[in-house]
């Protein structure tokens, strides 16, 4: 693909980027209307009641049969504590008389109470408009949407958890307030393993805490749309499509994503090539041969202000080890501009090996963004690293279009794979990396 | 709970004999007086009581209506930040339970629930050390903009706004972290749950140390039961001291902490051995930073040493009021184990010193 003049070749790229950055529409399913969260929770004084819900061919006297009976019957604050057992159903936790319910499963082995969708069900457990909801100890799996579903609410608390094989997010967060995710795994999802978007604006903030999740095998480990006052942290993002992305679209309200800060969190081996095979059907977008992310990036930022991607460990993604790129499809292409957001302290290889395919890539778009105390860091995108100021005052971004269409055409490439530069990974006791899915061997 | 004394047991002779002394607090419009073990309370139920003051500020003056920005570093100057969590931990003021200074036992239970302001890695992940009184030093240079991101982490039991409030930072009324009720501005009222954001400049006159605490609708309470601590601001290229301790003087009493006795402070301990020890050696520059953060008056007296106060003339027992610090610096020219105390010696006597141990 060549341009004839730098004009031309922006405008090129913006259009492709048009059909790039594709939202996650890829299975129909019908998501409620936005409604504003609380601004202050209340939680109830009981007394609360506790209701036990099994599947077992003989039940005990008072074991409901399914959890939506239970849900069905719970006030607020009440607990819902459901046995070891596979259940076929979605349950569905909605309105402020289902608020502070605790829907505890196992949760020192999750896997043993199952949601099972059958590739029919939309959710696992969805929230919506339910303030301080705990879900605890349970397997989400084969649902067309999303594992955990928590929309519309101002808290919550998702723990224990584990999300594999939906059709969308493992465990998603939308237009909410606060909320914990913590201890749960995301595996093998057609979208992303955990995701939080829309986040309200907020003058004193509520903190959305993520820590200590595992993240494999997904298109993105995380992704974040508009998202902001979300805190990643203890975490692994490894052999997906790319690790952690928090973006800007249109399609949500309230873009870009910022003051998010990314800390202490392992992102390593992100070069799952999903367009060569996955354990979920092809992705079909609305836009043909759009392409919803790169592959093989650690972690990128779309647009974004005020971030943080500080003290991670970032190694042998065959593309870019962190990478920043303004979030070009925007309407208001100003909101999309990346503004200070600040790539510090994290260390890139791990020792001199296992290195990324370029460590940082930036296209030097925007105001205040830098870079400082990274180290095991070699390669950049400009190679020079002019784009590359340290914090402080007299942060200057200075552009590079070269640099933007570099990125923008590895993402573009028909293998996907244009921009690797390939290495060996270490020996990680316990951690298989994967670049081509193994038909079967996921189910 | 066997360290608090019953309202019967706590008579008015007897919390005089343990060296209490009364809080006068106004929570939300409303007058309190804690004057017993178990009256904070009442002062907690209060604050839990008042309601987040209304976004817009009722424009009674122009200067209600002004706006303001955030401000940026000087020319060569940093944006430092710092996390904090307001935290409730249970705090124990005579850990060893001697004096060292007279080979004594102070008996009965010195433990109770103290808030803190707990300094947190980025984002709030998680604690960057163990929870202290005071709370960290927060440092920077002048012509650099100090950003203090503040998150309230009381429980339930505890439920109230707490706010951050430094001193001699130029801050606009956004960030001056003060509940002025109606008058509330964005960074006077932090509810559970909530964080906020502030941003200060370090001008010149911010040189030197200088507390910070709680100005919340709680404030007399929350700062008398551990929510202070201290800035610390350098000239860009000045020396840095070879040992510097910063020693916040303070009183912890039975209506604030629910004990049997006061307890006269440094850092949140009391008694030598307990207290913070000051370790140099000769030839060093040492300095020593002290502010008050109760509402007495103290000296800082040191043995065997001398130095120049801010006028230039010869001190070893400066004086200092509530909120006010003063700076002990000089080159250490004598070896031993040394005192130092507030020289309001009933203070003394209730815990308010430690040593300095200087090795030749």
């Amino acid at each position: 693909m060549s341009f004839t003049s730098r004009s031309a070749r922006l405008a090129g790229l913006a259009l492709m980027a048009g059909v790039l950055i594709a939202p996650a529409t890829a299975v129909a399913v019908d998501y409620p209307p936005p409604s504003n969260p609380s601004s202050k929770p209340t939680a109830p004084k009981g007394p609360f009641k506790t209701y036990t819900v099994c599947n077992k061919a003989k039940k005990p006297s008072g074991c409901l049969k399914t959890i939506q009976a239970a849900v069905n019957k719970a006030n607020p604050g009440d607990t819902i504590k459901v046995q070891n057992g596979t259940y076929k159903e979605q349950v569905s936790i909605k309105g402020r008389g289902k608020k502070y319910i605790k829907l505890i499963g196992n949760p020192k082995a999750p896997s043993k109470v199952i949601l099972e969708g059958g590739n029919k069900l939309a959710n696992g457990v969805f929230i919506n408009g339910a303030d301080g909801v705990t879900v605890n100890g349970f397997k989400a799996t084969h649902q067309k949407a999303n594992g955990f579903f928590v929309t519309n609410v101002n808290g919550y608390t998702l723990t224990n958890l584990e999300a594999t094989l939906v059709g969308v997010y493992g465990m998603y967060a939308f237009n909410s307030i606060g909320g914990t995710m913590s201890n749960s795994t995301g595996a093998w999802n057609n979208d992303s393993g955990f995701y939080v978007g829309q986040t309200p604006p907020q003058t004193k903030p509520v903190r959305t805490i993520l820590k200590n999740l595992k993240s494999y095998g997904n298109v993105l480990g995380y992704s974040g749309t508009n998202s902001r006052y979300v805190t990643i942290t203890d975490s692994k993002f490894w052999n997906n499509g790319a690790g952690i992305v928090p973006n800007a679209l249109d399609s949500e309200k309230y873009p870009p994503a910022e003051n998010n800060v990314f800390t202490r969190n392992e992102i390593f081996w992100n070069n799952f090539n999903y367009y060569k095979g996955a354990p979920w059907p092809k992705r079909e977008t609305s836009v043909a041969g759009s392409i919803p992310f790169p592959v093989g990036i650690g972690i990128l930022l779309f647009g974004g202000r005020g971030n943080q991607v500080t003290n991670n460990k970032i190694y042998g993604n065959w593309g870019a080890g962190a990478a920043l790129v303004q979030a070009l499809t925007l309407k208001d292409a100003t909101v999309g501009d990346l503004k200070d957001n600040k790539v510090t302290g994290n260390t890139f290889g791990v020792g001199g090996q296992d290195m990324n395919g370029t460590d940082i890539a930036y296209t030097g778009n925007g105001t205040g963004n830098c870079f400082e105390n990274n180290t095991g860091a070699v390669t950049y995108l400009p190679t020079t690293a002019s784009t590359f100021p340290a914090c402080g005052t007299g942060v200057v971004n200075t552009a590079d279009p070269d640099a933007l269409g570099a990125l923008l055409g590895w993402a573009i490439a028909e293998d996907h794979e244009a921009g690797w530069k390939r290495g060996t990974h270490v020996d990680k006791p316990g951690f298989m990396p994967i670049e081509i899915y193994v038909e079967g061997s996921v189910k | 709970m066997p360290d608090r004394l019953s309202e019967a047991a706590a008579s008015r002779r007897t919390f005089l004999q343990t060296g209490g002394a009364a809080l006068l607090c106004t929570i939300g419009g409303q007058q309190l007086t804690l004057s017993k073990p178990g009256d904070a309370k009442k002062a907690d139920a209060a604050a839990a009581a008042v309601k987040r003051p209304a976004a817009t500020i009722p424009g009674k003056e122009a200067v209600d209506s002004l706006t303001f920005g955030t401000p940026e570093p000087q020319p060569g100057g940093r944006a430092v930040e710092y996390w904090l969590e307001v935290r409730a931990v249970r705090w124990t003021i005579v850990p060893t339970r001697k004096d060292d200074w007279h080979s004594i036992t102070i008996p009965g239970s010195s433990t109770f629930t103290a808030l803190v302001y707990q300094l947190m890695t980025p984002g709030f992940a998680s604690a960057a050390g163990p929870p202290s009184v005071p709370g960290p030093v927060l440092s920077a240079n002048v012509g650099d903009t100090m950003v203090v991101h503040v998150r309230n982490a009381l429980p339930d039991r505890l439920r109230q706004a707490i706010t951050f409030h430094p001193h001699a930072l130029k801050y606009n009324p956004e960030y001056d972290g003060v509940y002025l009720g109606d008058y509330t501005r964005a960074g006077g009222f932090i509810a559970p749950g909530e964080e906020f954001t502030y941003t200060y400049e370090c001008i010149p006159e911010s040189a030197g140390l200088w507390a910070y605490h709680d100005h919340g609708p709680n404030h007399t309470l929350n700062t008398a039961r551990g929510l202070f601590g201290a800035v610390l601001i350098r000239e860009r290229d000045a020396k840095i001291p070879d040992v510097e301790s910063v020693l916040c003087f303070h009183s912890w009493t039975p209506p604030v902490t629910g004990l049997q006795r006061a307890y006269q402070c440094v850092n949140g301990r009391a008694f030598a051995g307990n207290t913070p020890t000051i370790r140099a050696k000769v030839g060093q520059d040492l300095a020593i930073h002290i502010v008050g953060v109760d509402d007495n008056f103290h000296d800082f007296h040191l043995h065997g040493h001398r130095w120049l106060d801010a006028a230039g003339d010869v001190t070893d027992n400066p004086s200092f009021g509530p909120g006010q610090s003063v700076l002990a610096r000089f080159t250490v020219d004598n070896p031993g184990r040394w005192l130092y105390h507030c020289h309001v010696l009933a203070h003394q006597d209730g815990g308010m010193a430690g040593w300095m141990l200087v090795d030749p």
